[in-house]
């Protein structure tokens, strides 16, 4: 397996893993493919305690121009390998 | 009817204090109740990435670092701010948000941009451009005069100086 596949599996269980945590909810219930907007059930309280806790694990910043561009799980997953590589 | 002069400065006047009006409510009827505008302002000026000096926040803040000294004392309790002296040197104090703190901050930014992309939101991208250079220029003048003040010793002498020019302009 390449390097880059094992650290977006790295990121990918990172993300679910936070993720869960925020919404209380089984990792098993989130895949690569879920939206955002329509198929998680942040809040934005929670949003924001999702996008904190992911700057603090990879030391980058998520203003919210950057978040604008996120709409699923993959797309974050990808701004984070993006801006950690940096 | 109303002059030109009397509709701006009233509108003026009635954004800025409406603006924060609905910020505190916003506050009061949400997940920080306990943060005053002034406070969340502070959490503002500090950011929810690298540490800060206590002068460079009170300077952004246009207070003196004891003022700001009262503030931090506060949300340091509260659990917003984390507070430590530099390593190197021990005069410097460093600040910074915690968890809840960066939250609140992030939370209020949302509230900016929300108020923002709701009037933005009724115009096409020709007007948009248009209002945004308009507001750019009255936002240029507004921090014009305030530089005036920064830039005196002597705020009196400011003072009468705005006015001397202010005559003259009538005149």
């Amino acid at each position: 397996m390449s390097d880059s596949k094992i650290q977006r599996e790295k990121v990918f269980e990172d993300v679910v893993r936070i993720m869960a945590e925020t919404l209380e909810i089984s990792p098993e219930e989130i895949s690569a493919d879920l939206s955002f907007n329509s198929d998680l059930p942040f809040d934005s309280l929670q949003l924001y305690e999702f996008v904190i806790d992911v700057e603090e694990t990879y030391n980058i910043r998520l203003p919210d121009e950057v978040l604008d561009e996120v709409k699923t799980v993959s797309d974050i997953v990808d701004v984070i390998i993006k801006l950690a590589d940096k | 009817m109303k002059s030109e002069e009397e509709q701006m400065s009233e509108a003026l006047v009635r954004i800025f204090e409406n603006v924060v009006l609905t910020e505190e409510k916003s506050l009061q009827a949400g997940y920080f109740k306990d943060l005053s505008i002034a406070e969340m302002h502070t959490l503002t000026a500090i950011g929810p990435y690298d540490a800060r000096t206590m002068t460079n926040t009170a300077e952004d803040l246009g207070i003196t670092t004891g003022t700001l000294t009262v503030a931090i004392d506060r949300l340091v309790k509260k659990g917003y701010v984390h507070r430590e002296r530099d390593k190197r040197d021990k005069r410097i104090v460093r600040i910074s948000l915690t968890h809840t703190g960066k939250l609140a901050c992030r939370m209020n930014s949302k509230f900016h941009r929300v108020l923002a992309k709701h009037i933005l939101a009724g115009y096409d991208e020709k007007d948009r451009k248009h209002l945004l250079d308009l507001v750019d220029e009255v936002d240029r003048y507004v921090e014009q005069q305030l530089k005036r003040y920064d830039s005196s010793e002597n705020v009196r002498a400011t003072a009468r100086q705005v006015a001397k020019d202010t005559t003259k302009e009538k005149n």
